[in-house]
């Protein structure tokens, strides 16, 4: 993402470009509903603070602002007619053999856990990234109407990590769930990195790479 | 652009989204979240308010929508814009 922001920054980011980044991140976010949809099913009743639960619902509500965002400049700017369109466009097409869908599975898959070690994966892994990328992109694009999205989503962004960073102090007592938070949370950034790597290649329309990509997750 | 005829009152808006979703499952797409801190919802140009009362029907905040020129509190919505053809406007 560093190279799409630099060329956001020396203003070589074109209307199409902006199109395809936005419209990659809002369909990232439309499937976190997916994702806390399914995490929200793991929640047993007085298993935690009501604050963890209300914390969590605060966190669903945020991500949906941030999906509204993206599909809101979209429509403004016309690149899209509709939401429908867009979700038809290749651009904001979900797809299931693509990084963005094996990160979501992986944070689907996080609804195996207790909600605290998954909390913990996603808030202090991905979300650490994405606060500092999107504070770059709120330095870096000359577009007004751009830098204020960004910039309005840090806020969200940075109370996400200090809740994952509450949760991890308050409720990951046993030296098990500490050892499974990390690698979890290892695993959620090395895949967010992979979506992240794909949508910079999709925005500026680099080739894929093909073949199996393997990367550490410094799990091990 | 013409100013939209409706707007928020953000002093009794609970900020459900009623509004929002209503308003993008007709394709006008007028309500939009603010790139502010707070994200507020604001009601923009598209707006074609008197022709669609949309948000008017769904909003539960009573006072929460105002005409724009009359600052009039248009919910809950009174008995001149209740009607079914305006309710659900057709969109070309």
């Amino acid at each position: 993402m560093n190279v799409v922001a630099t060329a956001a920054r020396e203003g070589k980011l074109t209307g199409d470009q902006c199109f395809r980044l936005l419209a990659r991140l809002w369909t990232l976010k439309r499937m976190m509903y997916y994702v806390y949809g399914g995490w929200a099913q793991g929640i047993n009743l007085n298993e935690y603070p009501p604050t963890v639960a209300y914390l969590f619902g605060r966190q669903t509500y945020d991500e949906s602002t941030h999906e509204m965002q993206f599909c809101d400049e979209i429509l403004k700017r016309r690149w899209a007619r509709t939401q429908r369109q867009l979700f038809d466009h290749p651009y904001g097409r979900f797809g299931t053999a693509t990084r963005t869908g094996a990160y979501v599975f992986c944070l689907r898959a996080l609804a195996n856990y207790p909600h605290n070690i998954r909390i913990a994966a996603l808030n202090l892994g991905p979300k650490v990234i994405e606060l500092v990328w999107t504070e770059s992109f709120a330095n870096s694009l000359r577009d007004e109407g751009l830098r204020a999205l960004f910039s309005s989503q840090q806020p969200e962004t940075l109370s996400h990590v200090l809740m994952g960073k509450l949760q991890a102090e308050r409720f990951l007592q046993k030296s098990i769930d500490i050892e499974l938070a990390r690698r979890l949370s290892a695993e959620t950034r090395r895949d967010y990195l992979f979506f992240l790597e794909e949508t910079a290649r999709f925005v500026l329309g680099l080739e894929e790479e093909k073949g199996e990509v393997t990367v550490s997750a410094d799990i091990d | 652009m013409d100013m939209p005829g409706l707007k928020i009152d953000h002093e009794r808006c609970t900020e459900c989204r009623m509004c929002y979703v209503v308003c993008r499952e007709i394709n006008i797409n007028a309500v939009v979240v603010s790139s502010t801190a707070r994200h507020f919802l604001e009601i923009d140009e598209r707006c074609i308010y008197p022709k669609c009362t949309v948000c008017l029907m769904y909003c539960p905040a009573e006072g929460s929508i105002v005409e724009t020129v009359s600052g009039k509190s248009m919910v809950p919505p009174p008995a001149e814009v209740w009607t079914e053809n305006r309710r659900w406007p057709r969109i070309p």
